[in-house]
């Protein structure tokens, strides 16, 4: 079963991505910022992260950048309400700029292609 | 009849030696002779001047009325015989040749038979003959001769002393007038006034009706009446005449004219010039008219009032000298007085003229000081200032003298408003050598001085219907050996001509009008630019703010988002589990589609880049960085930042100049705050080649320490930010700006020196297909540099 992060601070954005994704049949971890984020790349060898960019402690971007530092291989997705840095993701090194929408669709499907194999 | 003889001889003596007047005497005295000699008439005959001629005197008859009067010249008739011979003549009327050369007795006396002439003469000098006429055979004898001519020698010994005193009296009379005149010259009357006394005096000693002084203007050649006395015919001789004429006396006696004329009434008038030389040349003459003779007669003029005129003539020439010295020593003084007051006058306008910087108020100062009367004084002044962009003279200002200036001084008048301006709107004169003296003296950037008598036949400017003038002077305004403008000015209205000190005056005041007029619009540009930068500052704290706004409520757009995407979620989660004919499941997508409604308004909101209202155009990166620097100085200033620039010239990049000066903005801001305690912001542009094109680069360096590295990979990051070094917001948006110019923006930190930020935007003429005209104009046609998203 593929492991998936999903860190944001708002719970109901945890409960609502983890409730879709283990639908879909993901085993799915969650942290309510970057820190804690981190601490589970360390310990659980996940498949993806979904990270929001804006979160108290450690945000999304130094989050993204750390977990590149340990596991380059690894995907990470961010989700985010602030779709006009879209084009600013690039210098941020993440696979995936989502902007978050009440339709998961978008995401599951994504998230469908990178874990296919 | 010896007794009778002695008788008539104590008589004489008696007679002659009385106290009566000396024509008295002789009057008696013929009258005595006639009664003695007991003849029909008695009559003395006067030898004149010329010792010529013998005029009938004395009649014992009575007074001679004018048609009786006779003359024989010496030689002729029994009176001449006498006076030639000095010898008694006793004729008679039988005697051959007698009548005839006597017939202008016959006047006298019809029927006379006897003549007996008795010369009145002493041992030098004949003064006369005495004539006795009779009806009778006289012969007289020998002891009645001898007692006439004993009387006769009497006579003559009176008549010297009469002629003696006669002439004393003439030299103290004429002593006394040149004692008169002497005084009048040490005295310190007017030369007009010397002259006029001179003049007059001269005609009450001769005697003459009128007298006149004429001088040569030497300028002209022309003769002009300087003083007159009495009356003076029209046509008095000219003066050029007498030099001309050669003097008809000895070598020793200067050169004199003497006539007469006859009026057209047929009277005789006389007249004498004496020529006035002084300098070796001959200046002038001095002329007296009509001496009027004892007998309210005009008479000729003789030596003695030649030399009068002399004497006359030569107080004239020195003091005609004596005042041409003084003359000219007053107008040098006088001239300095007037260079005097006019470098006054400049003086005070020239400070008048530190009251102001305002063109209009300068050019009013100006103005005032060439037209007020105890300014410049001239009557109308013009100001015309240069249009380089036009290369035409335009009308700044005119004004035309006031008679009243009230009671102000020149320092109060100056800075009155103009009492009397002339409208200068419609002035234009191209700049051409063939557009008149006013572009000529700019084009020359010499002053041009114009008589209309100079002025070329046919030619005229379209200017001159709105100044004409027979003279007028256009001095040129200059600054760094470039003409700025024209002065003119003129005194038509008065119809004084232009003297030459203040003209002089004017050529000094424009150096100076120059000068301030130019500071003038230096400082107007000056405020024109600062306000213009202002607003421009304005603008920009404006956009600042605008973007402050416009992130705030973006801040609360995304709080807003989270919650929706919650509520839309879990709605759609909940309709998945509702029975498909349950009254619930309406509910729930009711609730999903209204989710879905805000988000679709969000993304709307959120996502807008406002690319769209951008104004793209060909802009130099240098004067972009100049502006901005401009917005930032005082900041930069206040916080002791130097800066230190190194613009090279570059092709022009294509861009939103409003966008580009916000990048440079917030990186100058970013510097500035990294140098809270004064530092140098260093900006170099210069050109750089690359695979995809050529790009314009600029450097932004501070000296504020460098980002510590545990922030520096978070810079661009909008929701970072660090109180030691700025705001993240900054540099995001100049991170965004920059990407949608197609450009970049690299960071080279030196940690513990500082941080150079490297803006880099492609060159226009490499990226640029012509611009459509509207909206964004990149071409489809480019290629967007690495870095671009995938």
């Amino acid at each position: 079963m593929k492991k998936i992060l999903v860190a944001d601070d708002e719970m109901s954005i945890r409960l609502l991505y983890s409730e879709e994704l283990k639908e879909e049949g993901y085993e799915v971890y969650q942290a309510t910022n970057g820190r804690e984020a981190l601490e589970i790349v360390d310990k659980i060898p996940l498949d993806l992260v979904i990270l929001d960019i804006k979160m108290p402690e450690m945000d999304g971007i130094e989050a993204l950048r750390q977990i590149k530092e340990k596991r380059p291989d690894l995907p990470v997705l961010l989700s985010t309400a602030y779709g006009e840095y879209r084009q600013d993701f690039a210098t941020w090194a993440s696979d995936e700029y989502l902007v978050k929408s009440s339709d998961l669709e978008d995401l599951k499907s994504t998230v469908k292609r990178y874990l296919k194999d | 009849m010896a007794s009778e003889r002695l008788a008539f001889l104590a008589q004489m003596v008696e007679l002659l030696t009385s106290t009566v007047s000396f024509g008295e005497r002789l009057n008696n005295m013929v009258h005595l002779l006639a009664r003695h000699l007991k003849v029909d008439i008695s009559l003395y005959f006067a030898l004149d001047k010329s010792k010529e001629t013998l005029s009938l005197q004395i009649s014992s008859q009575g007074p001679v009325p004018p048609h009786l009067r006779l003359d024989f010249p010496v030689g002729q008739g029994v009176v001449g015989e006498a006076a030639d011979s000095r010898k008694i003549k006793v004729l008679h009327r039988h005697q051959p040749g007698v009548s005839a050369a006597n017939a202008p007795l016959e006047k006298l006396h019809p029927a006379y038979h006897t003549l007996a002439a008795f010369p009145v003469a002493d041992d030098n000098f004949l003064y006369g003959v005495l004539l006795v006429m009779d009806r009778g055979d006289r012969s007289f004898p020998g002891a009645d001769r001898q007692a006439v001519q004993l009387a006769a020698l009497m006579l003559a010994g009176t008549l010297r002393q009469a002629l003696v005193q006669e002439e004393a009296k003439k030299r103290i009379a004429e002593l006394s007038v040149l004692f008169e005149v002497g005084k009048a010259l040490s005295s310190t009357v007017e030369l007009d006034d010397l002259l006029e006394r001179i003049v007059t005096t001269t005609a009450k000693v001769i005697n003459a009706k009128g007298a006149a002084l004429q001088i040569i203007d030497q300028g002209t050649g022309e003769t002009r009446v300087s003083s007159q006395y009495g009356q003076i015919p029209a046509t008095i001789p000219c003066p050029k005449i007498l030099a001309a004429a050669p003097g008809p006396g000895p070598l020793a006696e200067p050169p004199y004219l003497q006539g007469q004329e006859l009026n057209s009434e047929g009277r005789t008038h006389f007249y004498l010039v004496v020529p006035l030389t002084f300098k070796g040349k001959l200046q002038g003459s001095l002329c007296v008219f009509d001496k009027i003779g004892p007998t309210e007669e005009y008479q000729a003029f003789d030596p003695e009032n030649r030399q009068l005129l002399y004497t006359m003539a030569g107080l004239i020439v020195s003091s005609l000298e004596n005042a041409l010295t003084y003359q000219q020593v007053e107008t040098l003084a006088e001239r300095n007085e007037r260079m005097v007051q006019n470098l006054t006058a400049l003086q005070e306008i020239a400070q008048a003229m530190l009251t102001t910087v305002q063109e209009d108020r300068l050019l009013e100062i100006i103005l005032q000081g060439l037209t007020l009367k105890h300014g410049l004084g001239f009557d109308r002044a013009l100001v015309l200032m240069v249009d380089e962009a036009a290369q035409t003279l335009l009308g700044a200002k005119g004004a035309r003298s006031l008679n009243n200036t009230g009671k102000a001084t020149l320092t109060q008048a100056l800075l009155l408003p103009l009492g009397s301006e002339i409208p200068m709107v419609d002035w234009q004169i191209p700049l051409g050598p063939d557009q008149g003296p006013p572009a000529l003296a700019a084009l020359q950037m010499r002053p041009y001085h114009v008589h209309q008598s100079q002025k070329e036949p046919g030619v005229s400017y379209p200017w001159q219907e709105k100044f004409a003038a027979p003279e007028f002077f256009v001095v040129p305004l200059i600054v760094k050996d470039r003409a700025t403008g024209v002065i003119v000015v003129d005194n038509q209205a008065s119809g004084r001509p232009l003297a030459e000190e203040p003209l002089h005056a004017l050529q000094m005041l424009a150096t100076q009008a120059a000068l301030v007029l130019e500071n003038a619009h230096l400082y107007s540009t000056i405020e024109a630019n600062n306000r213009e930068l202002m607003l421009i500052r304005e603008r920009m704290l404006e956009s600042d703010r605008l973007t402050a706004l416009s992130s705030l409520a973006s801040g609360m757009a995304h709080e807003i988002r989270n919650p929706l995407v919650s509520i839309g979620g879990f709605a759609r989660r909940i309709s998945k589990l509702v029975e498909k004919n349950s009254p619930l499941r309406g509910y729930v997508e009711v609730i999903q589609e209204e989710v879905a409604r805000l988000e679709k308004l969000l993304k709307e909101i959120l996502d807008f880049t406002g690319e769209n209202l951008s104004y793209f155009g060909d802009h130099d990166l240098d004067h972009l960085i100049d502006d901005t620097l401009l917005l930032v100085q005082r900041d930069l200033a206040a916080n002791n930042i130097q800066v230190a620039k190194e613009l090279a010239p570059l092709p022009r990049i294509h861009c939103d100049d409003r966008q580009i000066k916000q990048v440079f903005y917030n990186l100058f801001q970013n510097a500035r705050q990294a140098m809270i305690h004064g530092g140098t912001l260093t900006i170099r542009t210069y050109s750089q080649e690359r695979e995809d094109g050529v790009y314009a680069a600029a450097a932004i360096s501070d000296t504020g320490g460098g980002i510590p590295l545990e922030v520096l990979h978070n810079i661009f990051n909008p929701f970072f930010s660090t109180k030691d070094y700025g705001t993240g917001l900054g540099l995001s948006i100049a991170q965004r700006i920059v990407s949608r110019h197609y450009g970049q923006i690299e960071v080279k930190n030196e940690l513990g020196k500082g941080v150079t930020f490297i803006v880099s935007l492609p060159i226009a003429k490499y990226c640029l297909v012509k611009d459509t005209g509207q909206g964004t104009a990149l071409a489809s046609t480019f290629k967007a540099p690495t870095g671009g998203w995938r």
